[in-house]
Parts: C-alpha cells; structure tokens; sequence
C-alpha cells in the first residue's frame, strides 16, 4: 500500500492559479467516462513525460548521478518512465521538490512553474499506473474508540444519556483530518485508568436507573436460578453486544470466571456481576474496531459483522444496532441491496411538523464530519471573537452558528439532496439568535429548524453561514487570505503553499487595518512576484466575501466607506461579491466534488487516503455526475467501495510473523 | 438552553464521591504515618529526613553528595509563540543580572532562578514555523513531517528520561497537564497534523503523551494513587488480570504493525496492575511526603476561566510534588499556534499567536509583552508556591527543577536560536542558581537538558543532540 505524499495532496506550488482550469483540461488522467474530463479538467499545467525528464535532466541529475557522490541515484532508475517500479523512490522525489527541500537552494532551481509541473507529472503519473493495477484495500482495522465514539458506544450499549467519555483525554486529528484516524488514536499510560473509571461510572450510573438496569440484569438469581447461572445468562446477552459480534464458549466461561472470583468473596451478586460487565468494558475487545487479517491470497470481503462496524461507526460513531446485526448474523450485508437499504435507514433524520430534526444518530456523522471538515468546531473551543465583537456574541449565537452547517449536512444526507448545495442552496437552518442576526423573519425558537431564504438572500450554501466565515477570520478583523485560503483548501482541496521563511507579514500598521487599506496593503504585497504566485489566487477569492464581517455579519460599509467586493482571478475572470463567487465556484463542481468525496472517504475508512484509494474517488466522482450529485448516492458508493468492504490479502501484507516468537515486553 | 459546549453535558454526569469514603476506609498495613497524624490537620508537610528510612533505601544512593537522597522533582511549563525579545534577556551576565521587563515578576525568587541566553534547538530549525518547534521542544529532535502516517518524534523527550529513572519511586512516574485540548485537524497547509502542537512529551519515538486539562481530576488521580483502598484496589486486580488476558489473546492475532497498538494498550493496564500489586504487598517503599487531603481538591468543574485554570493547574503540580506522589510533570499553558484571548490583560486585544506576530508594530509589542510578562508571572506564582512548602530543613523548591520556555525566541520569526529558557530551584544543590549563563551562540538546548537529567540523577553522558554540558550549572 502506498502513501500518499502528504505535500503532494497537501500542499500546491505558489503557481496555484484558480482561474485557468478549463483551459488545462488536456492533460488530465483519463477516467473511465470521457464525458468528465471537460468537467473534471486538471486544474494545473503539468508537463508530459518529455518535459519531465527534461526538466529532471536539467535540475537534478548533475548531482544525482551516481551512488557515490550522492545517497540518491537517479540513474538507477534505467527507465524513468517507468514508474509502478519505483513508486516509492518517485514519491520521495516529488517530495522533495514539493517542499522546496531540492535542489539546493545554492543550486540552480527550476521555476515555480515547472517545479509545479514536474510535481503534477509524477502524482498523475503515479495514480495513472496505481489504478490500472485495479484497486486494493488496506488491512483490517485496528483502532481504539474515539472520545466520540466511545460516548455513543456506551449510550448505545447501557441505554443511559449521559456522556461517559467526558473524563477521557481528548484526540487529536490525523489522515484526512478527522479525529476517527487510526495513526493519531494513540494510547498513553493514563488511557486504562481513564476507561476503568469511566467503565464504572458509567455501570453505576446504570445500575442506579430502573430501565438501563433491568435491561443489564435480565435474570437475577432466586430460589431456582442459582448466581452462577444468572450470570452466565447476563453474560451471553451483554458480551456479543459489547465486542459486536458472537462470542465463543470459552469468552464467555472467562468472564464467568472472573465474576465467581468476586462472587466468592462477599456472595454479593450484583457488585460481582458488575465488575465483569466492567472488565468487557475496559477490554480492548470492546475498545477496539477489531478485523481479523485476512487468510486468503487475494483482498477479502469484511465478514457481516465487520461490516455492521464499518457501517455504524461511519454513520454513527456508534456501535451496530439491533438491525444491523441481525443482518449480520444472517450473512447479508455483503449484498448491495441490502447495503443500500441500510445506508437509506441510517441516514434517516426524522423532521417534526414544527420542522425541528430531533436525535437521528445520524447527527453524529453530520456534527464530527462536518465540524472537522470545515473547522467549525472551533466554534465554542478555539474561536473567540475580539472584544469589540463580544457584546454581539453570546451563546445562543454561537450555538446558532455552530449546529447550522451540521443541521444543513444532516438535512442533505436525511432527504438525499444535491451535494450541490453545500456550494448555494435556498434554504438554511437557523435558530432565533442565528435569524436575527442573518436578518431573517418568521419564528424561531432555540433549536434550529429549516428556513427557505428568500430569493435575493446572501445566505445559502456553506459561504453564507456564520460559523465557516467566523473560523476563516482573525479575532479583530476578517482576513480575505484566511478566507481564500479556506477555500480552496477545504472546498477545492488545493490548500496553498506555506508562505517561504522569512517573508516580511504585511508591515506599515501604523493605523487600524480597515477593509480599504488592507485591499491597498494587499494588492501592494501582490507586487512581490514571490507573494503574487500565491496571493493572486488567494486574495481575491476572499475579498469577495469581505461583506460578512468576522461574526458574518452582512455589512455595506465600514467606518461610513463602502466596500469593495470585488475580485480578479489570474486568468482575469471578474466577479463582484458572494454570490457570483459562488457561481463560480458552482463551475467547479467536479474539483467540489472530489473534495468531498476524497473527505468522506477518508472519514469512512479512519485513516489517511492512499493512492489506490484516489482511483476509487475518481470513480465515484464519475458515478455522481451521473446521479445528479446525489449524497445518497456518494454514501452509498463509499459504501459499496473496495476499500470499504475488503480487506488486503495475504499476498499484500506478507510474510506473516509467528507472534508467539514475540516476547511480551512487559512482563519482566 | 441549546449551547454548544460539550462541557455542559458533563454537568450531567454524577462524579465520583467515594473518593471520600475511600479515605476512611484505607487499610494501609506498613508503617502508617496517616494514623500517626491524624488529627493533627490536614496537610502537614513531613519531614523528609526523619521516618523515610523506607523511602531513603530505595533512593539512589550513589552519588556520594550530602544531599544525594533528596528527592528531585522535574517539571517543564511550556509557553507558546516566543517572547519579546527586547524585554527579555538580561543585559548583565552571572549572579548581577538585571530582572528585564518581562522577568521582573520573579523578582523574588531571583536567587533560586537561572536564565539562559543561546541556547538553540537544531532539531527544530527545519520543517514549519510551531509543530516541529513545539513536539521537539523536549526531545531536541526532528519530528516527522506527517498528517498522521508516520507520526515519529524521533526520540524521547527529557522529561520521560526522568520520569523512566524515577518511575520506581513514586505511584506515578509522570503527569502531564495542559490548557487547551488537542487542536482540531491537520494543518494541510505546512503538513503537520496538529497532535504534534498540542504535546511535548513523548514516551517513545510514536507515543506522545496524552495530558489530563481537568485540574479536579488531576487531583483524583493524585488522591487515589496516594491513598490505596485495599478492597477495592483487590478486585480491580481481578478485573486487569482478565483485561490482560484478552489483550495478550489479541495480540496473537495481530499483524507486527498492528500489534505495537495493543502493546500500548498492554502496557497502559499493566502500569496500573503494577501499581496496585505493590501497594497490596504492603512492600512498597513509598509514603506520602506530605498529606493530600480532600480539603485540597478544586471544584468538580473545569473552570471556564483562563487565568483561574491555569492557577489550578499549576496548584496541582505543587501538591504533586510536595506528596511526592509523582517527581516529574510537564505542562503547556498554550497549545502551538494558540490563538488564546488575552484580553483580559489591560492593553491586549487579539489573540496571542496574532499578536506574536507583532510585525515590528508597537502597540503589538507592547502587547506581547504583556502576554510574556504574565506567563512568567505564573512562573513566579508556582516557584513561590513550592518554595512556601517545607521540606527538611528547606522548601520543596530547593528540591526542584522547573523549565520554562518556548520552543521559538520571537513570534515574528519562529526561530529556534536564543530561545527563552529559565530554570527555578537549586535541584537539591546540585544545580547552581541566581545567574544570567550567557553561552556561545548556537549552544544546544540538550547541553541544559543533558545537566538537568544528570542532576536529577540519570547516569547520561549526553541526550539528543548535546555536545556537553554547560560549564558551571552543576555546582
């Protein structure tokens, strides 16, 4: 399995023009249906193999020539076209001229031009010849319960409403930015205390409420059910659900055991029964998404319970339900119909006759996808407005602000919508401090409910909501770079490069920066040829959005002067505020698109995107265009995806060690 | 009313009260100083030389030093996004220093202080302008460059280089603390994920340390360490033994890659079996040095205020200490990029990272400042706080090492030479104090760390990238 260069995907060369991809579309690699490529056109100049070994002949091999003068030797590379045999060597060197770390800065450097070219040529190249190799999976998953997920778990688990992970650390984000990612859910020494006291916090609290407890305690030992048999008989009901999946004689008999050891010491039947319902709680078999490695050659399909995980977890962060694993225990969700019924049913989100969605699980995809994707859950955590914003900021707003994308998202999922919308919509959801803020009539109460925007509204679609232009703004003032950058990074997948080292900030701030002179500031910075490559693109998309202030409030002026804006793309395209840049954007529906799907997927699968999974985005993207850009149909599809439903073969792992070879380090 | 803080919902949540309950029910069967003290009020500072016999024997005992069997306690605060440099570093060297603008507040822990100027952390000086600077700060190596994959520090940080050494001396080896939660998502933009700016310790080349932000539960788990509960502890003995079971049964169905994750997690539970298992022997050598008791713990709720956390925060490690319930501890005021609020603070507006990059511009100088100055106030705060502590014939700051610094010298330009670094307490002696080191430019920040860890004990010739010592810290 290979990796995807984190530079390549997350960081673009400063050519990074926003306005000249139609024209480009020549050399994208071909998708399966020739209809996209004018719709899903390279957004790059990228140079063809002549260019590119040119260019590397040029810059490169001066040095690169033999082993002994350098660790790396391009000439080893016989036939420089051919890729699939060297992906590994080809990723490092697109690596390296990625992040400006080759050549040498005392060594001649190709322009950023053709640095970004060449860049482009070895990714393309590299997917190209990936996915003609046919798509693989990764191997089974082995990762711990997020924070999140741990919460839903033991909801879902004991049937009480309280959060048992509140005392658990908080995780970090990793992959595709989402904190479910494998490589980042790390354990550190105080994880088993913090989920012994959470495993018995959390039984206490059941065991002290009437229904949660009868549906622990089904048998309780009488005058013909004997202790031991009334455990056994919790046993069996509570471990399946516990590890999500049957158990065997012998799980059972040692839980069993563990309860007759306390049982013993005070004949106190629920104290015991407890604390062997706590151990299956602190056990990494419920702690952990567990997939069994593959015995066959070739990928094999998940069984039915590793993919009633998969499902629940991804649309979720749950564990299964009743339903799911029964049509586990039937064999069934390997069938396409039924995956496609599931995902319908779990994407359902019930809407009231108040128009208020109230407790689907699916807010949870909704609130974890969304907040990490577009950074919204800095609202309430890291985003704090500056004090001339406070008096206008309380927590009804910011509750408001903060459950309107996740509401909106949860809304596209329940009701099948156009992914579309997340570009422009005619419709938001807004609670009543969200709605007098936006300027919205009608009634509203605390909860956010559904409201179609009137014709000429500025609102609609992810760049009118308060929560997206507060988390691209400073704390005092909006930033029309912060906010080019947000979207391109988070809704075209084209984050900029990092400024060079030592590049002086914007300097002169001798007087507040207001709308007028950070234009002039900025368009004076943009004369620097090193800062245009970037802040060409960036600017002007940003200050078309420069009418929402740092809440997102709607201003025509600051200060009495009215503002501009306006923006000019590289390729000259003109355009004048949110709206037409949202159209804009609207032409870049398939570079939108990707991105999400890139996004979900990489959500789905709780872990970075390789290679091999971009030829399955690339099919997914095909298969939406022709679907109408229905998210159903994008959940579905991941769904129904190789990397979702396999795992890797034998053949693609290994040699399997003998793990009984392996000491166990700590018992010494 | 429909908020979006999480935390309301852990108002729900009933905490625990037994902990309480558990401090009637202790049945200590070794030597019990608890019963010997009881009644005579809470917290009590002990006398570490008199009854410690225990304690002492398990000391290393070889340095052949009057004070060799003082225990040493460890912590690094680390602050992020640099300092004014202007008002920072004192333009006299040695003991004569002049307390600068932003060092004033320490002013009467001067003697017990040691300011260092160029010190540099190589390892760091690549990458990006906070990640590397901030997961490398105690390692002194070069992070992998990762959104996830990959994940590497490269090494250990210092401060688990003590907590290792130390581990056998105390219930915890180590606690780290910090503010703010880990920051949310990668950083596709210099290709960091933001777990490298929100951890400076690291147990092992891909185990960073999860810190605990809640001070009430610092304080449980200091409580429950320190004041075993036999019957308890006894059946949770049985309950690790069948976890054990399970993970060891997992983990030979594993993959090699995958079974490094459940080695963590072994090694999670079993650092708990251990503990528990010495203490129900009744063999462990460890007493309390000073009572914790109840009276002690913060309210059950993480307060939403910033400086009254930090204070908290900061209390906890004190009482750490001064119980000698663990001898290492880091903490981070601020997470790398903080975009923390400092308005409280007269004169600031804006965030501290936005304000760090002060761009040359007065008013923001002026601001960072104050930003700095209250962060080593801080300092100030808990350097006094161990010092008003007794232990033997001095305090437990004495007995102390407390870092302090920043993994970059100025916010505008992120760099890694000449950074901010202090150092509070005498080390039990070992270390000299009240003196500005002026080094030679370039000095590895590991050359500090390499004499912090010998002075704490370690037998190290060197750590990460250190080329020596520095002359005359080791007194």
């Amino acid at each position: 399995m290979l990796l995807i260069p984190s530079v390549i995907i997350a960081a673009e060369l400063p050519s990074t023009t926003f306005g000249d991809e139609a024209k480009r579309g020549d050399a994208t690699p071909e998708p399966e249906d020739a209809n996209l490529e004018q719709n899903q056109p390279q957004q790059k100049p990228i140079a063809d193999d002549q260019q590119a070994v040119s260019l590397l002949n040029s810059f490169c091999i001066d040095c690169h020539h033999d082993a002994e003068e350098s660790s790396f030797d391009l000439m080893a590379l016989t036939d420089p076209l051919a890729i699939r045999e060297n992906l590994s060597i080809w990723t490092k060197i697109s690596n390296r001229l990625s992040d400006r770390s080759m050549p040498p800065s005392d060594s001649d450097s190709p322009s950023d031009q053709n640095r970004l070219s060449i860049v482009r040529w070895i990714q393309q190249s590299i997917i190209r010849e990936v996915c003609e190799d046919g798509l693989s999976p990764s191997g089974p998953i082995i990762r711990r319960l997020n924070r999140t997920e741990y919460a839903n778990t033991v909801r879902d688990l004991l049937g009480i409403h309280v959060n048992a992970a509140h005392a658990l650390p908080v995780d970090g984000a990793g992959g595709e930015g989402f904190d479910n990612a494998a490589e980042t859910l790390f354990i550190s020494p105080i994880h088993a205390e913090k989920y012994l006291d959470a495993a018995k916090e959390a039984l206490s609290h059941a065991m002290l409420d009437p229904s949660p407890r009868d549906q622990l305690l089904t048998v309780t030992p009488n005058a013909s059910i004997s202790a031991k048999a009334a455990a056994e008989a919790i046993l069996e009901r509570f471990l399946p659900r516990a590890f999500r999946r049957p158990i065997n004689q012998s799980e059972k008999q040692e839980y069993l055991e563990l309860f007759e050891q306390v049982f013993e010491q005070e004949r106190l039947f629920e104290p015991a029964i407890q604390l062997a319902l706590e151990a299956a709680m602190v056990s990494p078999k419920f702690l952990f998404h567990l997939e069994t490695t593959a015995t066959t050659e070739q990928p094999a399909k998940l069984n039915s319970y590793e993919m009633a995980s998969r499902l629940s977890y991804f649309l979720w962060a749950s564990m299964p339900d009743r339903e799911l694993l029964e049509l586990a225990s039937q064999g069934k969700l390997q069938d396409d119909s039924v995956l496609e019924q599931q995902v319908k049913r779990m994407l359902n989100s019930h809407i009231d006759n108040r128009g208020l969605r109230r407790g689907a699980k699916v807010r949870e995809f909704a609130t974890s996808f969304t907040e990490q994707w577009l950074g919204t859950r800095a609202i309430g955590r890291e985003f704090e407005p500056a004090a001339a914003y406070q008096s206008r900021y309380d927590s009804e707003l910011e509750g408001g602000m903060k459950y309107e994308p996740i509401f909106f998202f949860e809304d596209l999922l329940s009701d099948n919508r156009s992914l579309l919308e997340l570009i422009d919509s005619d419709f938001t959801y807004l609670n009543n401090r969200l709605a007098r803020h936006y300027k919205i009539q009608g009634e509203f109460r605390e909860q956010p409910k559904r409201t179609e925007l009137p014709e000429d509204s500025v609102r609609g679609g992810l760049l009118g909501m308060s929560a997206v232009l507060a988390v691209s703004s400073l704390p005092h003032r909006t930033s029309p770079v912060l906010r080019g950058k947000w979207i391109m990074e988070t809704m075209l997948g084209t984050p900029p490069a990092p400024p060079p080292a030592d590049v002086p900030e914007l300097d002169g701030a001798d007087h507040p920066i207001t709308s007028k002179n950070l234009r002039e500031r900025l368009e004076q910075h943009r004369s620097n040829p090193t800062c245009a490559s970037c802040h060409a693109s960036l600017d002007p998309l940003g200050f078309g959005l420069e009418k929402f202030d740092v809440l997102g409030t709607w201003r025509d002026n600051e200060n009495g002067i009215a503002i501009d804006s306006t923006g000019q793309l590289p390729d000259g395209t003109s355009f004048n505020g949110s709206r037409e840049l949202k159209q804009l954007l609207m032409q870049r529906k398939d570079q939108f698109t990707r991105q999400l799907t890139s996004k979900m997927l990489g959500f789905a699968l709780g872990r970075s995107l390789t290679f091999e999974d971009h030829c399955t985005v690339d099919q997914i993207a095909i298969t939406l265009r022709q679907n109408e850009y229905r998210i159903q149909t994008l959940v579905t599809e991941i769904v129904k995806s190789v990397p979702f439903r396999y795992k890797q073969g034998i053949l693609e792992t290994g040699a399997i060690q003998n793990p009984s070879q392996q000491g166990d380090p700590s018992d010494n | 009313m429909f908020q979006p803080t999480s935390r309301a919902q852990h108002t729900q949540v009933p905490h625990r009260s037994d902990l309480a309950l558990r401090n009637e029910a202790n049945t200590r069967t070794s030597i019990s100083r608890r019963t010997v003290l009881r009644g005579t009020g809470a917290a009590l500072a002990l006398p570490w030389l008199e009854a410690m016999t225990a304690q002492v024997n398990a000391l290393d005992t070889g340095v052949g030093h009057s004070d060799s069997n003082r225990p040493i306690r460890l912590a690094a605060l680390f602050v992020p996004n640099g300092v004014r440099q202007d008002c920072w570093t004192p333009e006299k060297d040695g003991a004569n220093f002049e307390m600068t603008p932003s060092l004033e507040p320490l002013s009467k822990v001067k003697d017990q202080l040691s300011v260092f100027t160029n010190l540099w952390n190589q390892g760091s000086n690549v990458g990006d302008g906070h990640y590397v600077k901030t997961s490398g700060f105690l390692t002194c190596t070069t992070i992998n460059k990762s959104l996830g994959i990959d994940l590497n520090c490269n090494g250990k940080s210092m401060d688990q280089v003590a907590a290792t050494h130390a581990q056998k001396q105390t219930p915890i080896a180590s606690i780290e603390l910090g503010i703010d939660p880990v920051t949310t998502g990668v950083d596709t933009n210099v290709g960091y994920t933001r777990v490298y700016g929100s951890h400076i310790a690291w147990a092992g080349p891909t185990s960073p340390l999860a810190r605990e932000l809640n001070p009430r539960l610092v304080f449980e788990r200091l409580f429950r360490a320190s004041n075993p509960n036999r019957a308890l502890d006894q059946q949770n003995t049985l309950l690790l033994d069948r976890v054990l079971a399970d993970v060891r049964e997992l983990k030979d169905q594993l993959g090699a890659s995958d079974r490094q994750r459940m080695d963590e997690y072994l090694q999670s539970v079993r650092s708990i079996e251990k503990r528990l298992q010495k203490q129900q022997s009744g063999r462990s050598p460890w007493q309390p040095l000073a009572e914790l008791s109840m009276d002690q713990a913060p309210a059950s709720d993480q307060p939403d205020d910033f400086p009254e956390h930090v204070r908290l925060m900061l209390d906890m490690i004190a009482l750490a200490f001064q119980t000698d319930t663990t001898r290492v501890c880091t903490f981070m005021f601020g997470n790398a990029v903080s975009g923390r609020n400092f308005s409280f603070l007269e004169g600031v507006s804006g965030g501290h990272h936005d304000t760090s990059h002060h761009q040359n511009d007065q008013n923001k100088l002026d601001a960072y400042q104050k930003i700095n100055r209250w962060h080593v106030a801080q300092y100030a705060y808990l350097l006094e706080k161990l010092q008003s502590m007794k232990e033997g014939e001095g305090n437990v700051l004495d007995n102390s090492m407390i870092l302090y610094g920043s993994g970059l010298r100025d916010g505008n330009s992120h760099n890694p030479h000449n950074l901010p670094i202090l150092v509070g307490g005498a080390a039990g002696g070992r270390i000299t104090t009240g003196k500005h080191f002026r080094q030679n430019s370039e000095t590895p920040l590991a050359n500090l760390y390499t004499g912090m860890l010998q002075a704490f004990g370690c037998e190290i010739n060197g750590f990460a990238d250190s080329t020596g010592t520095l002359p005359g810290f080791r007194s």
